[in-house]
């Protein structure tokens, strides 16, 4: 029956058909029953007979009686609905102060990512450290406004913790490549957050997007290679080959959701080839040096 | 078998890829088994992997939070789950039957909140609500919906957020901070129970209850009213833009359930008292 009336319908009377159909259900007339001739003249018969029923109220009296009746929980609901909206405005204008930071910061990251792109032109890294090191402070100053914008409202960090996750996932990758440069070691969670002037502050950073940030850290490595070893640096290759060895087989200690940092570490075994494919073209042409001589750091860089 | 030997042969092709140095390979493997037993002692191996202790931290950190995650989605799921029996339970209201109906709808909501709401709150255990929201969520939402139609049928009002919080407040630990629905569940969980309030509507015209309807259709369209104000400023309104169309749809429904009985009630009512079973009563079609 369903649908027989359904294909009987033509998109034009599907308004009209709707309520036939539904006052058919309503008073089940046996003349009613559907086949698509009778539809037509349902609707026909149906028409005038709205006036009949406005000119006749006697049936509905009461249901207008319970018309005007002004109910009482809509005011209740108005208020209640009102200190949500509140809430939802606070919330709303505590992001856009959110994003205005991280909009900061994102800026501020590109520039230190321009200056960090010099030692892939052979620039003494203790002179592009020291070009970085003006633009970390003002990172830090970012991260401590973060931290007190966030401080007014506890325990909502993760409430919005979107709006600057990529922006410090990409603060610890460079911190973490400029630290390379210094130490040659990775530059551990606590580290970075100290790096940020955060050790003291209750604005931490997330785990997951302090490991993200390595991860894209890793992707610039095999670049750095490269470009090393054309400015006759033959000795990087293998130290970044044990750096990135380890930080491989330390990221396997992890076990992994199927998300983000899952798909970025995924990527890292491809950097890591690369700068062994790198490691090769220079040890079998046998230009490395013998490698044990020299030391860990990379502070050699001239 | 198949996959097994597609697996081994990607394998074979990165150790091919990376054979023209097999040795460091090798060394590195060695150095991953090393790790694991690094936390233990560190000092002693001749060449450690120096970042070992720092990622068996992470490593614990991560284990435990994901298992915390699982956890509280299994919650959420359960709650998910008998919040549906409950508004079931709902549906089965007529015009004869509604006290024990209710009254077995209540009963069972508060078996929800007293067994799996509160095993959401041991396990987040008064932290990280806002971390999980997105695991505990659903459920929340769908407690809300529950509750908030078992109310409207008792009472013909809004179970405020604040009511349903203080009901809520007992389950924590009050060393801890309690499990307090947000806003934005409580909202969501509204825009679901309009759905359901139509469907109510539906069955409700449909067994003469014409005043219950309207009652119906009167708060369903304040709650939509009051929706449009908040929808476009909520957190992350993707899900709520969704469901502000599907309200929409819902207070149509009603609307035009309530339009056609009123227009055609004179031909209508007469025949109430009539339970013949051989009339069918199709309305509920109109949800579609």
């Amino acid at each position: 029956m369903k649908s027989a009336f359904r294909t009987a319908s033509p998109a034009t009377l599907s308004h009209y058909l709707s309520h036939t159909r539904c006052s058919s259900f309503l008073n089940p007339n046996p003349l009613l029953n559907p086949t698509s001739s009778l539809i037509y003249t349902t609707i026909h018969h149906h028409i005038p007979s709205l006036n009949v029923v406005v000119s006749k109220p006697s049936w509905c009296h009461s249901l207008s009686a319970a018309e005007p009746h002004a109910p009482p929980c809509t005011a209740i609901m108005d208020k209640e609905f009102e200190t949500f909206r509140q809430h939802l405005d606070e919330s709303g204008s505590l992001r856009d102060r959110i994003k205005g930071v991280a909009s900061e910061m994102e800026s501020t990251n590109r520039v230190i990512h321009s200056l960090l792109l010099l030692v892939h032109q052979s620039r003494p890294v203790t002179e592009v450290v020291e070009k970085v090191q003006a633009q970390i402070d003002v990172l830090k100053g970012l991260f401590s406004q973060l931290g007190e914008i966030v401080r007014e409202f506890p325990g909502q960090y993760y409430r919005y913790h979107g709006d600057w996750k990529s922006e410090t996932q990409a603060a610890v990758s460079l911190l973490a490549f400029m630290h390379w440069f210094e130490t040659g070691t990775l530059l551990g969670h606590a580290e970075a957050e100290k790096k940020l002037g955060l050790d003291k502050s209750e604005f931490r950073i997330d785990v997951e997007d302090y490991l993200v940030g390595i991860c894209f850290m890793s992707n610039e490595l095999p670049r750095y290679v490269v470009n090393r070893v054309t400015a006759g640096d033959y000795d990087c290759p293998r130290k970044v080959m044990k750096f990135l060895t380890d930080l491989h087989a330390a990221f396997r200690m992890l076990n992994l959701r199927n998300d983000f940092l899952r798909k970025k570490f995924d990527g890292m075994k491809y950097d890591l080839r690369k700068v062994e494919e790198v490691y090769y073209d220079v040890k079998i042409r046998g230009l490395a040096v013998n490698g044990d001589a020299t030391a860990e750091g990379i502070e050699g860089q001239q | 078998m198949l996959k097994l030997s597609s697996r081994s042969l990607f394998k074979l092709c990165f150790v091919m890829a990376s054979s023209r140095k097999p040795n460091r390979r090798i060394a590195s493997e060695a150095t991953f088994k090393k790790a694991r037993t690094m936390t233990t002692d560190s000092s002693s191996s001749p060449n450690p992997n120096p970042m070992a202790a720092a990622f068996s931290q992470y490593a614990d950190y991560l284990n435990q939070f994901n298992d915390k995650r699982e956890r509280v989605v299994k919650a959420s799921r359960d709650i998910t789950i008998n919040s549906k029996k409950v508004i079931f339970q709902v549906h089965r209201i007529s015009k004869h039957n509604k006290e024990e109906v209710l009254e077995k709808a209540n009963k069972d909501l508060a078996a929800v909140k007293d067994q799996y709401i509160s095993r959401l709150v041991k396990e987040l255990k008064g932290t990280d609500f806002w971390k999980l929201r997105r695991a505990y969520s659903p459920g929340i939402q769908e407690y809300v919906e529950a509750a908030t139609l078992c109310n409207f049928c008792r009472t013909g009002s809004l179970l405020s957020l604040d009511e349903m919080n203080a009901e809520l407040s007992p389950l924590s630990d009050p060393s801890v901070e309690p499990l307090k629905v947000n806003v934005l569940d409580y909202l969501l969980g509204l825009a679901d129970l309009t759905g359901e309030l139509m469907r109510l509507a539906i069955g409700r015209v449909s067994d003469g209850e014409l005043e219950f309807a309207e009652k119906i259709c009167r708060f369903v369209q304040d709650i939509y009213r009051q929706m449009t104000l908040l929808a476009p400023i909520m957190d992350d309104n993707t899900d709520m833009k969704m469901k502000m169309d599907t309200m929409l749809q819902s207070v149509m429904k009603i609307e035009n359930a309530c339009y056609s009985v009123h227009v055609r009630g004179s031909e209508y009512i007469p025949l109430l008292g009539n339970n013949d079973p051989s009339c069918p009563l199709m309305l509920p079609d109109l949800e579609q």
